[in-house]
Formats: C-alpha cells, structure tokens, sequence
C-alpha cells in the first residue's frame, strides 16, 4: 500500500492510465524503427567501423601507432578508460543508491542508466585491454589463474590488478541487475508479442516470468539484495581506479584526496552522460510524460553538488601542493596551470568548476535544450581532467631530462571516436529491442493506477 | 532387516588380497599405461578401448595445442671439425687495434662463435687506456654492413659491373705499366698511414713505379700543427700532449675531449688529473680554459669557457702570446692587432698560464699554421716542450698535409697525374675542391679505390677494389713513436674482399705463397694459408727485433708492443713571429660579419662511417640532436634574424652555399658565430638499393685555404630564413635543471677545506612500508651489485651508450621515431645546461671577479665596462647568459632501486627484484601496460613500440642476416610489446659468477664490467658488489661526494653519483 501525499507532484505526468505506459513505452519495439533511429543507428555502426579499423591498426603494427612515448607511456587510452568508467557510474548509482534511499523519481530513468553504464564500461575496457603491448597474452595473464608456467601468479600489489577485480566486479553486478529488472518488462514484450520469433525470444529471456506474488516477492528481495552489493561498489570502482595514480610516485598523481575527488567526477561526469541521453531520447521518443522536467532538474542538482566538490578537489590540490613543500608536486601543479597544457587545465576549470554553477538558476534547472548544452560541456571538462591528471603530470616529472610532449595520432584518435560509436550502436540497439523505462517499476507510482 | 547385498568386481576385491588392498589406496587402482603412451612403440593397435579413448583424448588436446603456434624450422649446422679455440657459447677475446679512424686506438675484439659482436679498448695500449670513443665502439656493424661491395666491381659509364679479381689485378697491372712507360706519374692517395708495413708496402711500390707518389689526405686534417712545427722547429709532427704533466691547459678551439687528434687517450688522462679525492690543500688538478665559437665537448668540461668569434683567434693568440712575452720579459710580436675578451679574459689567462710555467699547455683548434706558430711561441716562453708537450715521441694519428692535397687535385685535374690509387680516402666527399677532383679523375688512365662501400670517389674510379673491414685484416699500427700495435682477424672475410696491401703486393707481383707456413697443416688436410701481408708484416716485425714466433704471438696477444721512449729535447724556435704577422693579420675576419665554424660531431666525427646507424642515433652530447646536421646558432643572431628552432635557412659564402639547414639555437654559441657539423651530407651507391639516403648536408665545401691549410673558420657567411620548417630529431629537448637537485656541484676551494661541499645537504626522512629485504642487512653474504658513477670524471662524449647499445641488441629506432622520443637507448647522458646568476651583479662577479681573477689585480671595471658595452649596443644581458651557460653531463640508467617504483605496479609480476639487488625485467612475461615506466622517476623504462627486428620499416641491421651477426647471442631480443631497460649487464655479472663458481673461488672486485663502464675512456663508471667491504664500488659509496638522485623517494637506488668539482673559485655569498 503506497500512500501518495496529494500535494507531491507527480512523478509521471499526462494522466497515464496502466495500459497507456505499456503501449506506450512498448512502442518502439513493436514498431518499426523510425527514421532518427535508423539515421543515428547507421551512424554509430560507421563510428564502430572506425573503432575496429583503429584497433586493427593498433594490433597489426603495435602501440607504436599512438603517439605515446618514452615519458607519456599512457595518454589518450587511460584517459578515455577512466572517462568512460567514470560515466558508467551514474547507472549503478541511480538503481542501487536512490533505490536504497526510496527515490522514486528514479524509476522512469534507472532502467537507460543502467544500460548507459553497461556500454560506458564496455567501451572503459577496450582500452586498458588494447593499451597492453601484448594483449594476447596479457587478456588473460592478468588474471589469477592457475597455469603451467611454474609459480608465476599476479601481483596483488599493483593498483591495475586491482582495477581488473574492480571493473570485472562492477560490471558483472550491473549486468546482472540490469537483466533482473528487465525480466519483468521483457515478459510484458513476450505477452504482446505476435510473432513466434519474438514470442520466442522474448520467452527465452523472461526466464519463465508469470507475474505472480511469489515471483514478484522474489523479484523485489534480489532487487534490493543487488542494491546492497552495488552500492559500495560505486564508491569501489573509481576509488580504485583512482589508485591507479594514486598510489604511484608521480608528482601530481601521488595524492591522497584522489579516491573521494574521483568518486565525485565519477557522478559528475555520470550524470552529464545520463542528461545527454535522455533529454535526446525522451524528446525523440516521444517520453516526456515519463522522463520529467521534474527529473532533469533532480539531475542538474547532482550534477552542480558533485561539480562543485570536484573544483574543491581541484583547489585542495593546489593548496596540498604548496604546503606539502615538495618542490616536484609544487611544480607538476604550476605546470598544469601554466605550463604548455594550461589550455586543457582551464578547459578543465571552466567546464567543470564554472559551468555547472549556471544550474542554482531554475531556468538553466528547467530548460532541456540548455541542460543538454551543458552536459555535454560536463563531459568535455571531465574528459579533460583526465587527460589533464594523466598527461601533464607524466610529461613533466622529476628529471627535466625526460620531459617532452604528447600529441594523439589518428589511430588514438579513431579509438576513442570509435567507442563513441560502440556505445550508442548499443544504445540504439537497446533501445530498439528493449523497454528503455522500467514499465513495471512506473506502473507503481502511477497516480491513477487504479 | 534384509542383508545388504554383496557385489564384487572380482575374485581380488571378494577375497580383500594384499595386492588388492594395496591398490585400493591409488587413485587410479590399475597402473596408468603412460609408459605405453609416451613410448611410440606401444602406439600401434595393441590398445584398448579405454586406452584408445585416451589416446584418442591426448591426441586432439595435443594437435590442438601444436597447431597453435607454427614454429618455423630452422637448421643448425653443427661443426664438422671444431676449431680448438672455439666452444660454443664461450666468447673469445683478441687483442687488435681499432680501424674506425688513424687514431687507432688498442682494442679487445669479443667473438662469438667465430664472429666479432663488440669492441672494446685494451687497456696495455698507451693510445685507448682501455677505453673507447663512440665510433669505435660503433665501427663493428661496419663489418656486418649491407651496403659493403661483396666483391671487385669495375666502373662503365656510372654503372658497376663484378669482376673478378684475377681479371682486375691484370687490367690494373697493365694499365699501371702503361702509365709508368708513359711516364705519366702515379699517386696513391691514402688516409693516414702510420702502419710501418703498410708503409712498406707503399715503398715497395714506388720502388717499383718510380714516378709514383703517396698523398696523406686526412678529411679534416692538423696540417696546421705539422707545418707549423716543421717551420718552428723543423719536425713535422704532431707532438704528444702530455695532460697529465699538465696543472692548467688553455685551447682555443681545441675539443681534445671530443674530436681532437686523440681524444680517448686525452680523456683518460684528463679524467686522471681531475681526481679530487683526498685532494691536499696545495693539490691541483688541470684546472681547463677554453676559448671558442661552438659549444663543444671540452667546452661544456671546461672549468672557464669563454665564447670567442673564431676569425679573431689570431688577435686573442698574439694578444696572449704578448701578454706572457711581458711577463717573461721577451720581445713582443709587433702587430697592429690587439684584443681582449670581456672581462680581461685574456690578461687573466696569461697570468694563469705563467704561475704554471712548465706545467702549462696551449692548444690550439685552428688549421692556420701561423696561429699555431703563435702558440708554439707561447708554450716556447712558457717551458711547455719537454715536459707537456713532447716533439721527440711525437703523435703519427694524422700526418695529412693540406697543400699536398691541393697540389694533387690540381695536377690531376691538369692530366699530370695518369693513375690514382685512393686508399682510406673520399676526397670527392670530403674534400673542398672535390669538383676539381672528380673532372681530373675522368682524365686520368688508371683510378682504382680501395673503398669497402661504393663511397663518393669510389663509383668515380675505373675499377673498385674492395679492402676488407678491419675486423678481417692482419695489420699493424705505430700511432705514437714508440709504440706499436698489431691488428688481426677475428673472421674470415664475409665477402669476396682483399686487403688493400694484399692487392698492391699482388700488382707489385710478390707473393710469399712458397714459404706459406701455414700450407698444409691443417687437420684432415684441410688446406689453410695465411695472408700474403701476414707473412711480410712478420718479416717485418722480425726486422724490427721480433723474429721469433713466440715473441711475435706474445705482441699479439697483447696487442701492444713498446720501445722505450725517447729523451726529450727542448726545440729551438726557428723562425721569428715577427714574420708572420701579415699571414696573422690576413687571417682575422671582420667582427661585425659572422663567422661560421665548422666542427665535427663526437660520434659522426669526419663522416667516414657515417652510414652507420648506431653512430647516427648517438645523440650530439651538446644538442642533443641525432640522425641530422644544422646550423647552431646563438641566441642573440636568432632573435635578431627571427629565426627559432625548426626553421631552415640557407648558408651561403661566395659561391658555396647549402640550402634548407634547420636551425637549432645552441646555448654557448658565441655571438656572432654559426656552427655546421661536418661529416654529414653522404652521397653513394648501393648495389640494387640504389642511392644512400643523404643524413644531413655536407658542409665541407665551406673550408678555406688559408696559409697552405684548408681551415675551419669562415667569415662572412650570410644566412638566410627560408619558407618552410624541419624538425630536428633530439632525445633531449627541455635544456634547464630547473634548479631541482639532480647534479651536484661544487668547486676545488671547497672541497679541499670540506670532502663534503656540495654534498651537504640535510638528509631526508625516509619512511618506508617494507621490510628491509634480506640481501641489504649488514653482512649480507650474497652479492649487491651496484654502480657508482663520478660526474666529475664524465665528460659526456656517449661511447657508453653506443657501448650499451651494442651489449645489450638496443634497437635503432630511426631519425622518425626519436622525432616521437622513442629512442630505446638503455642509457642516455641527460646534460644540463644553467645559467647561474641570473641577478645581473652575480653574473659580473661570476664571471670577471672570481677570487682568483682578482688576485691577479683584474679590475671589476673592467668587467663592468664589457658588459655594459653590449648593453649599450642594444643587446640584452641574457644574450650574455646564453652566449655563457654552464652545462653538466649525467649518465643516467635504470638506477635499480632497492625499493623500486615500477616493481609494485606490475600487474602480472614481470620486473622484480633479484636477490643481488638487480632490478630484473622478465622479457617473456611482461604483458606491456606500461604502468612500470611511468611510475619510473628517472624515466628509463623504455617500450618496444614495434617489432624492431625483421621489420623492413626499421631498416637499420636488425632486419637482415648480415646485420644481425652483431647481435650478442648472450642477450634476448625483445619482441613487440615488452618493457625494456638496463639491466647492469646481468648477462656479463652470470658468466662472472659462473667462471668463478668454476674455478671455486670467489667472484673478484673488477672481474665483472659493464658495456658502459668497460668503454668509459674517462673511468668514470665504477661497477661492483657493494657488499664486499674491499670493493672499489663499497669505497666509493662511503666517498663523501657520493649522493643518490632523488633520494627523498627512498628509492634506494643501487646507483649513486658523485658531486661534481669545478676549479672555479666561488664568489663570496
């Protein structure tokens, strides 16, 4: 029993009747694509295209077709890992900790999230797999696997292993959550299906949902179950991501506040993605009843608080720099700043410290096409502050004899438009094949559900 | 209850037998056939099901692994007979003498398995002290070279045609005899020649051709030095410096450290005059004074460096020459000329030399034989001949004389000169009138070449006739007075090649095939015979008291052989200065015009071996540029013309220009003065390769005749910016320190009241999270390798990293990838440049007011009033700082931290640390993230970014079968992928062990040497096991002057430097 305060607003607007959100959330599946769908469709596979042909490239000829070298051993790659794993935060973040926090307004956006964080870590994986010089045997050597190479074992000591456990984990539990909230959508798909393809596809992935009390009891305690085991995994992955720096000996990587500071541009940068995808998909769609403005602004409002502890974070580095009286860590702040990369370290400042503060004002809260433009300025400041922590710290370190710059070349430069393409070749694929919002979990905050 | 039915397998398990409760306890209780499996006999049809279905099993799980890895099948070819000396996987050692250049120096040839794959110096030879210059070192790939002719080739029309030898040494006979009974005259125009055999073999010829002459052609020559002293004293030579009778040594444009007649054994015995340790309050060491244009080796080690336009060299030498001439109270030269440099550098110098009379030298760069007359007068007042500079043992390395050169060219071109032998000489390439040589050349009726590549003059000869690579050749070397060196083969010739004098002793008709010692005795009748000019070198050594074999084979085995030194004599001066002081005053260019001086670079040297890639991808120890050549320029003429780095500018004087140079505006390079390397702008032919790709541009046509010798300095160039921008290929690009504690310095003063100035800085806290390893406690009894490495010995001149290099298969990676500073040079010189004060009053006191100056009543007016003047021309004072920088050189390698960076960060454990403090990468488990190298603080993890070898894109020697005969069989090749660095040679420190373990005894302080430490002509890189308390590398570590870099890391590094000493005084704080 769900009792509503008449005075909230509603959650789902257009007077929704239960039918209306299962034709129309189902409308996309069961019709044909439209023709955005198939425009945008062709021009991610393209953009894939490009992915695999970068990667081939890479894998013909080696690293040595990026343009890394002696001193930036990682640029482009570890940046574009850490960026997308960071946007695929703001999925688990939505279903596990807003469902521990019984926010409701979560419900009609959890389900794209969740999606958007399963490609985001996706595309995260490709490049710390293709970083490797030897992929072919380093996709498996970097697990503890028994072998037959006498007593060799991975090192627990090193922060990348951690990051496999971490990812693996992360990505495996989403997946898992992803497809148990699906499983009652999908039997609604299977139930209204026509065809004996789909009736029997969609049979297959429903798992045998009847829709009845025991099922929807066990339903619920998984739900929650996966929450609590998500939740801290939210903190755990980019904490440990973090540590990839964070436990090194560079200047301007070795520094305590990492785990919370990327923790926070993780959600930033989470969020801004989930924005930019929704205000396109509820416009193109045609969702707007069910993804709100009520929803956008909710978003906005984490995406200025956690924006604003990132530019903390920022400062306190600087501050921790200058008082820590290291003259390396003194120097690798300045040269942020001022040094040869300053335009990547404002572009950082602007976009992630100065723009999202536009959002105490409501309008800038309440006006999709505005939101979007800043999204997608989030995404470009948080893309930034990687490359901004990974390479101008690593090329200009401790001997002045090693310092040099660092330029991307094409086929880097191809990867990372390419998981572009990965990513919203998912997503259209998704969203054409399954329900983009929970239809179960909205029906239960219909007001007029009766 | 009903009874449990019974069931049994068999009459064994009814009846619980011994044999059955026995194998109950086995997993399987029937023994497993495995025998049977793995044995090919019981394969056949004798199998059971069961049996079958393992088979079965085994066999798809096997094919199924094998055919995941097609393993290419290559065929080893065993011995027949295997030659005594050579056991596979021992290396041999020979002792010869180094062919890179006339300086020859005494060399250790390493061989493997029959085939050469490193040099190193002999330290018996009084010339290499057991060091080795970079193109030393580097000159073996020569041998392994793919452009080399592999056999006689005969020259139509511009094309190559094999010949065979027979048919060539008949044509060649023929048309000699023509030109002899013509009487046309006949040159042989050799490099340095100061084998007394060769020479022989020479004499032997004119004996025989009567009108033939020898031409000693050295590309860049002393003829100034040899004319200067044949007119002062009459002996033509070069004389033996001796630096280390020296307490102070002034050079004018003299890189004796780099490129300067004999620089391994001038470094040697510098680096021994700059010892501190232990140094007495009235100890000195050869405090160094350099004047010069460009920055050069010995400039960036000279403890005071003052930049001079080079045209105005012979202002300052008189001016000096004058100045000591008051002071010893002899006539002064009367010339109208005279100088000073800011801040009475000159006066200063004076005074400097005269408190060391005797003690003292003055060298000097320069080609112009007047000047070095000026500075025999000088080092005449000053005592110098007999004790520092010595006439009588004197130096034969370059006997060159350039008029000789000029005549020749001349009488070629007027048809005088009917045959030409070049032997060891491009003058096409090299020489400044090479047009006029390559038109006489198409007159003359016989031009062969002995050249082993098809070299510039070479494809312009009728016939080339291929001399075999040092490396395969039995000759002998006298480099010094005195002092003889042997050279032999260490392989038989890779292709169909004859040693040069082989080939004029088959024209001249003499063989020694009769008395052949060796004919016939090999084993089983294989036939072996000696050398034709083996035989008559120990006919000839035997003349000179070596008859017997034994002592023949003894001075082979050493290498070496010396005769005791002559007395020194003090030389009269010939000739009065007073007239020569028109040629003097002729020489000097105009001060406001630019002067362009041309140099050669440490590695690339005069240009001879210039097609070798490891000499080539050795960076310029000053610019640290590879793989190019380029106008450096000063700062000042830069910002003046709006020139920067990458820019290209034409150069050009009178008729000679060279177009498109890029620029690189070189800290230290005097105002008004440009610098073009030499030895750069190779042109030639290949077999089917067709053209060598030209590395850089030749800048040898800008040389001057002046006096009878062809000079270096050249006033009045005009440059020229172009459109368009090149980039340089550098492997260091960021210049300044940053005032960050990396090198550590401090002056003489100091260090004599204080062993620890410089040193004394407060140590840090360190804090760690380990345990100490085991290895590191006191009385450890294993090994602890360690390095110790004495900045105040390096002088930066890199043959350490060309040694390494070789050592350890480095891959050359290319002018395009060091462009992406990608080198994979496991070690590398990291330089330094400073400017010290930059507060405008420090700086006069620095430079013009140092203690010692002042003692030596220079006014601080004078320094004042110079600087002022150059502001008062417009120029701002930091022209002044970059026209002054001071540099340091540090070699820097894996430091094999005690707790390393990069060790915890490896995911999969693939760089871990060895028991004897060695930080060690496992090639085959590294998987490539990376992560190592950049966690390294001294950035010297370097990746395999390609496959490096077999790859056609890295076309250096890793990509073809001849080329990879120089790899070290001992060291893996790293594939694509895979993190490298230096691993303190672990290959050496095993077979050190090993030989020891063999002989039971304990390994012994200074058995086991690195690449780097074993080619350092400086000593400065000690190697050893800092656990023995004996050990050269424990003392050194204990040495006040020793600091660890970036010791705050605790990284506790198993390499430790020491502070470098300046013989500068310090100004008062």
């Amino acid at each position: 029993m769900i009792h509503d305060s008449v005075i909230r607003p509603q959650l789902v607007t257009g007077d929704k009747t239960l039918h209306d959100v299962t034709t129309e959330i189902c409308r996309p599946i069961e019709n044909k694509p439209t023709t955005s769908w198939t425009v945008g469709f062709i021009l991610s596979v393209i953009f894939l295209g490009l992915l695999l042909l970068s990667l081939g490239v890479t894998l013909a000829y080696g690293i040595g077709t990026w343009g890394l070298n002696k001193s930036v051993q990682w640029g482009w790659d570890i940046t574009n890992f850490v960026f997308w794993v960071g946007i695929g935060h703001a999925g688990t973040l939505i279903s596990a900790i807003l469902l521990l926090f019984r926010q409701k307004w979560r419900m009609s956006i959890n389900r794209s999230a969740e999606a958007m964080t399963i490609f985001a870590v996706m595309c995260a994986a490709i490049f710390p797999l293709f970083h490797m010089g030897r992929i072919w045997v380093g996709g498996y050597w970097v697990f503890p696997l028994p072998n037959a190479f006498g007593s060799l074992w991975v090192n627990f000591h090193s922060p990348l292993l951690w990051d496999v456990f971490a990812i693996s984990t992360y990505f495996s539990v989403s997946l898992v959550f992803w497809y148990l909230g699906l499983i009652p959508d999908i039997a609604t798909v299977r139930d209204r299906a026509k065809t004996a393809g789909r009736k029997f596809w969609y049979n297959f992935f429903s798992m045998g949902w009847t829709g009845s009390v025991r099922t929807w009891n066990r339903y619920e305690v998984v739900s929650l179950v996966l929450a609590g085991i998500s939740t801290p995994l939210v903190l755990s992955v980019h904490t440990i991501v973090s540590m990839d720096f964070a436990t090194s000996v560079v200047p301007g990587w070795h520094t305590t506040i990492f785990p919370p500071y990327f923790v926070a541009g993780a959600i930033f940068s989470g969020f801004g993605m989930v924005l930019t995808l929704l205000v396109i998909a509820r416009k193109v769609m045609n969702y707007q009843d069910f993804i709100t403005i009520g929803h956008l602004e909710a978003m906005c409002k984490v995406v200025m608080l956690t924006g604003t502890m990132v530019g903390l974070a920022y400062i306190t580095e600087f501050f921790v720099a200058a008082y820590s009286g290291v003259e390396y860590e003194q120097y690798a702040f300045i040269n942020r700043a001022t040094g040869p990369y300053w335009w990547a370290y404002w572009s950082m400042m602007t976009c992630n410290l100065i723009a999202p503060q536009v959002f105490w004002f409501k309008w800038a809260r309440t006006t999709p096409w505005f939101i979007f433009m800043l999204s997608i300025v989030v995404n470009v400041g948080m893309w930034f502050e990687r490359f901004v922590i990974i390479v101008t710290s690593l090329h200009r370190e401790y001997l002045p004899a090693g310092w040099v710059m660092y330029s991307p070349t094409l086929t880097e430069i191809g990867i990372f438009l390419g998981t572009f393409g990965l990513f919203f070749t998912c997503f259209f694929l998704f969203s054409k094949f399954l329900p983009v919002i929970n239809m179960a979990e909205v029906k239960g905050i219909l007001k007029n559900r009766e | 209850m009903a009874k449990k039915q019974l069931y049994w397998k068999g009459e064994e398990e009814l009846f619980r037998t011994k044999e059955f409760l026995a194998s109950q306890k086995n997993e399987f209780n029937e023994p497993l056939p495995l025998d049977e499996v793995f044995s090919e006999n019981n394969m056949g049809l004798s199998a059971n099901r069961r049996d079958f279905l393992k088979f079965f099993g085994f066999s798809v799980a096997a094919v199924s692994l094998a055919a995941c890895n097609t393993a290419p099948v290559r065929n080893v070819v065993p011995y027949l007979v295997k030659p005594d000396e050579i056991t596979p996987g021992n290396a041999n050692y020979y002792n010869s003498t180094c062919g890179a250049c006339s300086t020859a120096c005494g060399i250790t040839i390493k061989t493997r398995e029959g085939r050469p794959i490193k040099v190193d110096g002999n330290a018996n030879s009084p010339v290499s002290g057991g060091g080795l210059c970079s193109t030393g070192q580097a000159s073996i790939l020569g041998l392994y070279d793919t452009e080399r002719l592999d056999g006689p080739v005969k020259v139509e029309g511009g094309s190559m045609a094999k010949v065979e030898w027979a048919d060539l040494d008949a044509d060649v006979v023929n048309r000699l005899n023509a030109v002899q009974t013509g009487g046309g005259k006949i040159a042989i125009v050799t490099g340095t020649i100061h084998s007394p055999s060769s020479l022989a073999v020479i004499n032997d010829f004119k004996t025989k051709y009567t009108n033939a002459n020898h031409i000693t052609y050295d590309a860049v020559s002393y003829s100034g030095i040899l004319t200067a002293n044949r007119d002062s004293f009459g002996k033509q030579v070069i004389p033996s410096y001796n630096f280390d009778k020296a307490n102070v040594v002034v050079s004018f444009g003299a890189d004796f450290l780099g490129t300067w007649i004999s620089p391994v054994e001038f470094t040697k015995a510098w680096s021994n005059r700059r010892k501190v340790d232990g140094i007495s309050k009235e100890g000195k060491v050869l405090k160094t004074v350099i004047f010069e244009s460009n920055l050069s080796l010995t400039g960036t080690n000279a403890d005071y460096r003052f930049p001079m336009k080079s045209s105005q060299e012979a202002v300052y030498m008189t001016s000096l020459y004058n100045a000591i001439a008051k002071m010893a109270g002899q006539p002064e030269i009367q010339i109208a000329l005279s100088g000073e440099l800011a801040g009475g550098a000159i006066q200063q110098t004076a005074q400097m030399l005269w408190k060391e009379k005797g003690a003292s030298m003055v060298i000097s760069g320069s080609n112009n034989p007047k000047i070095q007359m000026v500075v025999n007068g000088i080092n005449m007042m000053l005592g110098n001949y007999g004790t520092t500079i010595d006439l009588d043992n004197n130096s034969n390395q370059f006997k060159g004389i350039d008029s000789d050169m000029a005549a020749f060219a001349n009488d070629l071109k007027s048809g005088a000169y009917q045959a030409v032998i070049f032997w060891n000489a491009n003058p096409v390439y090299s020489h400044p009138e090479s047009a006029t040589i390559a038109e006489g050349l198409k007159k003359a009726k016989l031009s062969v070449s002995f050249a082993g590549i098809a070299d510039e003059t070479a494809v312009l000869c009728n016939y080339i006739a291929p001399d075999n690579h040092y490396l395969e050749s039995w000759n002998d070397a006298e480099p010094k007075a005195g002092v003889y060196q042997l050279s032999q083969p260490t392989i038989s010739p890779v292709f169909k090649t004859r040693q040069a004098q082989e080939s004029i002793l088959t024209w001249l008709g003499q063989a020694f095939k009769t008395s052949d010692p060796f004919a016939n005795k090999g084993i089983y009748n294989q036939k072996l015979s000696a050398s034709v000019y083996y035989l008559y070198i120990k006919s000839k050594w035997a003349a000179m008291g070596i008859a017997s074999d034994d002592a023949f084979n003894k001075c082979l085995h050493d290498g070496v052989y010396t005769v005791a030194a002559k007395p020194t004599m003090v030389p009269a001066m010939a000739v009065a200065l007073n007239s020569i002081v028109s040629d003097l005053t002729a020489s000097v260019g105009k001060k406001d015009e630019i002067d362009l001086v041309l140099y050669q670079n440490v590695s690339v040297k005069d240009g001879s071996l210039s097609n070798n890639p490891w000499i080539q991808e050795t960076p310029d120890p000053m610019s640290k540029v590879t793989w190019d050549n380029y106008v450096s320029l000063p700062k000042a003429l830069a910002e003046k013309e709006g020139i920067k780095n990458g820019d290209l500018v034409n150069v050009t004087y009178n008729k000679v220009s060279l177009k498109g140079m890029p620029v690189f505006v070189q800290p230290g390079q005097s105002n008004g003065t440009i610098g073009i390397a030499v030895g750069y702008g190779r042109k030639g032919k290949v077999g089917e390769k067709g053209e060598i790709e030209s590395i850089g541009k030749n800048a040898y046509p800008f040389m001057q005749y002046q006096s009878g010798s062809y000079v270096n300095v050249v006033n009045g160039v005009k440059i020229t910016k172009i459109d368009g921008s090149y980039e340089l290929a550098q492997t260091q690009t960021h210049h300044s320190i940053e005032g960050r504690d990396i090198v550590r310095e401090t002056t003489l003063g100091e260090i004599k009241d204080n062993p620890k100035a410089g040193n004394d800085k407060k140590a840090p806290h360190l804090y760690t999270l380990w345990e100490t390893k085991e290895y590191k406690k006191e009385g450890a009894p294993n090994h602890h390798w360690a390095m110790a490495i004495d900045l105040n010995s390096c002088t930066g001149c890199s043959a350490c990293v060309v040694s390494c290099s070789i050592e350890n298969n480095v891959p050359v990676v290319g002018r395009a990838e060091v462009r992406r500073r990608r080198e994979m040079h496991w070690m590398r010189i990291d330089r330094y440049f400073t400017f010290e004060n930059r507060n405008r009053v420090d700086y006069k006191n620095e430079l013009f007011l140092s203690r010692d100056f002042e003692d030596m009543n220079v006014t601080k007016e004078k320094g004042l009033e110079a600087l002022d003047k150059l502001e008062a021309e417009g120029k701002d004072k930091s022209y002044v700082y970059w026209e002054n920088v001071k540099v340091v050189h540090q070699p820097m390698m894996c430091q094999h931290c005690g707790q390393a960076p990069c060790e915890t960060v490896c995911p999969v454990l693939a760089t871990t640390h060895s028991t004897e403090g060695l930080n060690q990468m496992t090639y085959n488990r590294c998987i490539g993230t990376k992560y190592c190298a950049n966690n390294c603080p001294y950035k010297v993890r370097r990746f395999n970014w390609f496959r490096y070898n077999d790859n056609d894109r890295f076309d250096f020697h890793f990509n073809n079968d001849l080329g990879k005969m120089v790899i070290n069989p001992d060291v893996t090749v790293r594939t694509r992928g895979v993190m490298e660095k230096c691993s303190m040679c672990v290959q050496s420190i095993q077979a050190g062990k090993t030989k020891a373990k063999r002989e039971k005894r304990k390994l012994n302080d200074g058995e086991v040497k690195t690449a780097c430490q074993r080619a350092c002509p400086a000593g400065a890189i000690v190697f050893g096991d800092v656990n023995d308390p004996n050990s050269e590398v424990h003392k050194l570590f204990k040495n006040e002057r020793s600091y660890r870099v970036l010791e705050e890391l605790n990284t506790q590094t198993a390499v430790k430097y020491m502070v470098k000493v300046r013989d500068i005084e310090k100004v008062k704080a």
